[in-house]
């Protein structure tokens, strides 16, 4: 097999393909093996009549392309291998001398990846947010402990507080009549949650226990039930019962109560530490996507429409597995927002165009870098995602190789190599200042 | 005598036939009145090959029914002509 490689356009290469004679005997061959049990030919059980007869019978240009469908991707695959080339998109091909007892001569024109021209990728200036945690965030973060841990304790007689929870009777009348849903017992309301209309919380305040007030209200113009909107009620409201949130005090007492630990300071250093490893991790993150932001931006590339329509389905597929693992299907979920797969393709575009930048760059980087992935690497990785799936590395290895995720693994595992390269290689600056 | 034409009506293209080729034996449907003489003089004189040996049979209707009545296909006269070594016919070579 000969073939050449010539690049007509920015990211456009025309193969030349020559298959030889025998090559294209033999794929005729395995044609008419094949074609020769489909075919009924009256005096002749299937599967048995000689080439010639069958020949006669389908047309010779059937099995010609039959045996071109064999042929071709093979040739292509192995051209592809030959003149490294790596392709992004379905070839096209044009059979140019296609006859028996000549070599097959094909043009395949396939879309290439962009060449990266890269910028400065070493030594980039990224800042690193600080990680430090000061003392008010920690006592936020002890505060939110506090209420969450608060007990409500049932005031026996004094009057309705902001924030308290009540238990009230309420019956509303517009215009002197009862409407329907203005009526409820033993109805629980925290004062101050908004969740009445405006005024009617604010009014019960200073009511005390088993006391009935006249609540005076007008609903709001845009209420949800139109019959009501802009009209003025009036409430008949009796308060049954009044629970007050305490809070505890913060002491070694409460350390022990909500954590395993016996002193408040135990505590306090707990939720630092805590506070602290979540900012080391954002601010590690914020460093890495710093820096491929950084590196990205100086490299140019030209990105042909075709990846970036490649990503897109690709996101497009993942939203969808993740739809369907909450019960959800493709369809339900454009009823609900309301819009529809081409909506969320265009949004999807920048992203898709963001991710292929990078990727693209990044792998020019480890081509320029010599960074790759060893087969120990990889068996490490496959080896961790057996234990994960709880299945045996074996396995896991082979049904990779079957759904083609494995190139995927090591291209991801190299991408990850290259980041933690640049930012190796990265100028990090401290930033000093609290967020 | 009868045209030649007229004694050989047509080759038999079948799995048993194709197989009997490789014993330089090709077979044809003749004249259901044609002798083994006259079928050889037919098939030298049309394909200009020698005749070896030529054994016929006859082939007997089969029986056919369209609804209640019955018939039967005609009667045929199969002829198997063995050629003299190295002589072929044409029409079917590539078989």
């Amino acid at each position: 097999m000969k073939a050449t490689a010539e690049r007509i356009e920015k990211n456009t290469v025309l193969l030349e393909i020559e298959v030889e004679q025998e090559m294209l005997e033999q794929a005729l061959d395995k044609a008419y093996r094949k074609v020769v049990k489909q075919v009924n030919i009256p005096g002749f059980r299937k599967g048995k009549a000689p080439k010639a007869m069958v020949e006669r019978y389908v047309g010779k240009e059937t099995l010609f392309g039959e045996a071109a469908e064999m042929v071709v991707p093979e040739a292509y695959m192995q051209a592809l291998k030959e003149t490294e080339i790596d392709p992004i998109d379905q070839p096209k091909i044009d059979i140019v001398q296609g006859e028996a007892g000549k070599p097959l001569i094909f043009k395949a024109t396939v879309e290439v990846k962009p060449e990266v021209s890269l910028g400065e990728y070493k030594g980039v200036e990224v800042t690193r947010p600080s990680t430090e945690v000061t003392d008010e965030v920690v006592q936020q973060e002890l505060e939110r402990l506090q209420n969450r841990h608060a007990k409500l304790i049932t005031v026996e007689d004094g009057e309705v507080q902001q924030d308290d929870t009540t238990l009230i009777d309420f019956a509303g009348y517009v215009d002197g009549e009862a409407f329907a849903g203005g009526t409820a017992e033993n109805y629980t309301l925290i004062i101050g949650s908004g969740n009445f209309i405006p005024g009617f919380e604010e009014q019960l305040i200073g009511v005390k226990v088993g006391e009935e007030k006249d609540v005076d209200v007008t609903f709001p113009e845009e209420y949800h039930a139109e019959n009501l909107s802009g009209k003025a009620a009036t409430f008949k409201v009796k308060v049954n019962e009044i629970k007050r949130k305490e809070l505890a005090v913060l002491d070694d007492e409460f350390a022990k109560d909500v954590s395993e630990f016996d002193t408040l300071d135990e505590l306090r250093n707990d939720i630092r530490n805590k506070l602290k490893e979540a900012a080391a991790t954002k601010a590690n993150s914020a460093v890495e996507n710093g820096t491929v932001d950084a590196v990205v931006a100086n490299a140019t590339v030209e990105i042909p429409e075709v990846m970036i329509e490649h990503k897109v389905e690709e996101m497009i597929n993942n939203v969808g597995q993740r739809l369907a693992q909450q019960g959800v299907n493709m369809d339900q979920y454009f009823q609900y927002t309301n819009s529809s797969l081409n909506d969320m393709r265009e949004r999807m575009k920048p992203d898709a165009e963001k991710t292929v930048r990078s990727e693209l760059v990044l792998d020019a980087i480890a081509k320029a870098e010599s960074i790759t992935t060893s087969e120990e690497e990889v068996n490490e990785e496959i080896q961790k995602i057996a234990e994960y799936v709880k299945q045996d590395a074996k396995v896991v290895r082979k049904n990779l190789e079957l759904q083609g995720g494995l190139g995927h693994i090591i291209q991801d595992m190299a991408r990850r190599k290259v980041v933690a390269f640049l930012v190796d290689n990265a100028k990090i600056s401290e930033d000093t200042k609290a967020e | 005598m009868k045209n030649s034409r007229d004694i050989l009506i047509k080759p038999v293209v079948t799995e048993k036939s194709t197989s009997l080729l490789a014993e330089n034996k090709y077979t044809f449907i003749v004249d259901l009145n044609a002798n083994k003489t006259e079928i050889k003089k037919a098939v030298e004189d049309i394909f200009k090959v020698k005749v070896e040996t030529v054994n016929t049979m006859r082939v007997k209707g089969k029986m056919k029914r369209v609804r209640q009545f019955t018939g039967r296909t005609p009667e045929r006269k199969k002829a198997i002509v063995t050629l003299k070594d190295g002589d072929k016919i044409e029409i079917f070579e590539g078989l």
